[in-house]
């Protein structure tokens, strides 16, 4: 087992966002299921030694994390937070983080420039990070967290805020990385994202796992809730109308430049709008988003059985 | 296996530096670097011009004390703490408030090397503008005459600005590994709290980094002690301390 806790529980005060946690994440892909406030974070917060235990053992690598900094050679961490070094330029800051662990200069520009390519950066690696679109800034965090060739990696929701087809090629590198042996803990409240890239789940809500195992399990029960997409596009409209053409789409409606679709087929969906983003016919997609209402519903549901 | 401690902060010392360039903060120290030179350059001149002279209680004051005097009330008591206290406890406050912080706790180096690393950039980052500043000072206000029986007393001002702006760092560094806001607090310290204990009586003068920088009260040992225990402090602090990132 790469990771294992034993009736682990954080608390912030008067707080609780871990509660009597229990569970052995095997080697492979995991993904880790749940609306916002399930506890996601703080469970990632507490593998990657940001956060000291309030009650209970968590171990990473067999060995405890918090205060146990060479673990870092072993574990690479993407945070969900929005945050950088803004003035400098990806190639830099990714350099500068793989430094840390302890390569020379030449070593590190070496991994940095692997990693930058790794996650399609290249391109764009002299910019500053500042003039990063929202998926370019999430790929960069990507690019620090595997700068040193981590065996596991732990990422919370890497694909919030990409487009489509960077989400797809994000999905499948986490697989290669995975496929190499390597293992990866990964957040979302997007069921579809998460069976993507495993069928090893852990469903999480109010801090606590609710379940643990396959995903097509809980498939019908996601399925039978309408699921909610906001899409940020250049052209809203004339996306709405090569979105309606197919019967996948129960209804929408326009916020600004967003367009609001709900889907009673999620997978069918998603497939199509990245072949749309693909093609380019609706203008450019910027940015999706899933509000994880519908989630919600849907482990509002499991608590109660 | 961490990365040794040495070659940690040096690592963290070239990315601070490098931060230090493009702050907002560095725009105010460049302005308080620059500042007294102006007021040097204008006092020079206007003296040079014959148009007035420096006069106190009557008495007319040579370039030398008009030197001095900007050493002690400019830099000393304005400058000096200032600096000290946006620079050092923006070190680490402000990763934290940035939440850019995580990216140096994921990595396997000792986290006292992150305060060691900023500390030594934010010296040699501050020390590099004040200290020339201050030299500048020097040249425009002393005659050049004068300046031979002045070097030494003018060098050892430079060693206590120098000592100032490590103490003033480190203390507060040490605060911004404490408090998520530590700005405040900070300039309570050095504009209310070191003002006040430099007029009430007794020995409550020597609970302020002031009392140690004064001329007549100087004492190299309980900077450089004040210094040293603050950084361990701020290491220590770091070590055993959860930050929590606020969304």
């Amino acid at each position: 087992m790469i990771v294992s806790t034993d009736h682990l529980s954080k608390w912030y005060g008067q707080v609780s966002g871990l509660n009597d946690v229990t569970i052995a994440v095997p080697r492979g892909v995991t993904g880790l299921l749940g609306p916002n406030g399930a506890g996601k974070s703080t469970f990632m917060k507490l593998v990657t030694g940001q956060l000291r235990p309030s009650a209970g053992t968590l171990r990473v690598f067999d060995e405890p994390i918090w205060g146990n900094p060479s673990q870092y050679r072993r574990l690479g961490f993407c945070p969900e937070q929005d945050a950088f070094y803004e003035h400098m330029t990806g190639r830099d800051w990714v350099q500068a983080l793989a430094g840390l662990h302890g390569m020379d200069d030449a070593a590190a520009a070496a991994a940095a420039t692997r990693a930058l390519a790794t996650v399609d950066l290249l391109d764009v690696a002299d910019r500053k990070i500042g003039g990063y679109s929202k998926g370019m800034r999430q790929r960069v965090k990507l690019a620090q967290a595997m700068v040193h060739d981590p065996e596991l990696l732990v990422l919370d929701e890497p694909l919030s805020g990409m487009d489509p087809l960077m989400r797809r090629r994000t999905i499948r590198l986490i697989r290669q990385w995975a496929d190499g042996g390597k293992s990866v803990i990964v957040s979302s409240h997007v069921l579809h994202e998460i069976e993507a890239m495993t069928a090893t789940i852990v469903l999480m809500h109010n801090g606590r796992i609710v379940a643990e195992g396959d995903v097509h399990q809980i498939r019908a029960l996601i399925d039978a809730h309408p699921h909610r997409v906001s899409i940020r596009a250049a052209d809203p409209r004339a996306l709405a109308k090569r979105l309606l053409v197919d019967d996948d789409v129960s209804s929408f409606r326009f916020e600004g430049d967003a367009l609001l679709v709900e889907t009673g087929n999620p997978d069918s969906f998603y497939s199509r709008l990245t072949e749309i983003a693909a093609s380019g016919d609706a203008g450019s997609i910027e940015e999706v988003t899933s509000p994880d209402d519908n989630l919600q519903a849907v482990f509002s549901y499991l608590v109660k059985q | 296996m961490t990365t040794p401690l040495l070659a940690s902060t040096r690592r963290v010392f070239e990315l601070t530096l490098g931060q230090m360039l493009w702050a907002r903060r560095t725009t105010l120290l460049a302005l308080a670097a620059a500042a007294p030179v102006l007021l040097a350059l204008v006092t020079r001149l206007t003296l040079s011009a014959g148009s007035a002279v420096v006069q106190i209680n009557g008495r007319q004051i040579g370039s030398e004390a008009v030197f001095n005097t900007a050493m002690t009330l400019l830099y000393l008591r304005f400058i000096v703490p200032a600096i000290g206290v946006f620079y050092g406890t923006s070190l680490i406050a402000d990763e934290v408030e940035d939440r850019t912080i995580t990216y140096l706790f994921v990595r396997p180096i000792p986290r006292g090397a992150i305060v060691l690393g900023k500390y030594l950039a934010y010296v040699l980052c501050v020390t590099a503008v004040v200290v020339p500043s201050a030299a500048v000072v020097f040249v425009v206000m002393v005659p050049f005459p004068d300046m031979a029986p002045l070097f030494g007393s003018f060098v050892r001002g430079l060693g206590v600005l120098a000592l100032g702006l490590a103490a003033y760092g480190a203390v507060f560094l040490w605060a911004g590994t404490l408090f998520r806001r530590p700005l405040v607090g900070g300039l309570v310290f050095v504009f209310g709290w070191e003002q006040l204990a430099a007029v009430l009586p007794g020995y409550v003068g020597r609970l302020t980094i002031a009392h140690y920088l004064q001329a007549d009260t100087i004492s190299v040992a309980v900077l450089l002690a004040a210094t040293v225990a603050a950084l361990w402090l701020a290491m220590r602090t770091i070590e055993r301390r959860e930050y929590l990132l606020e969304r």
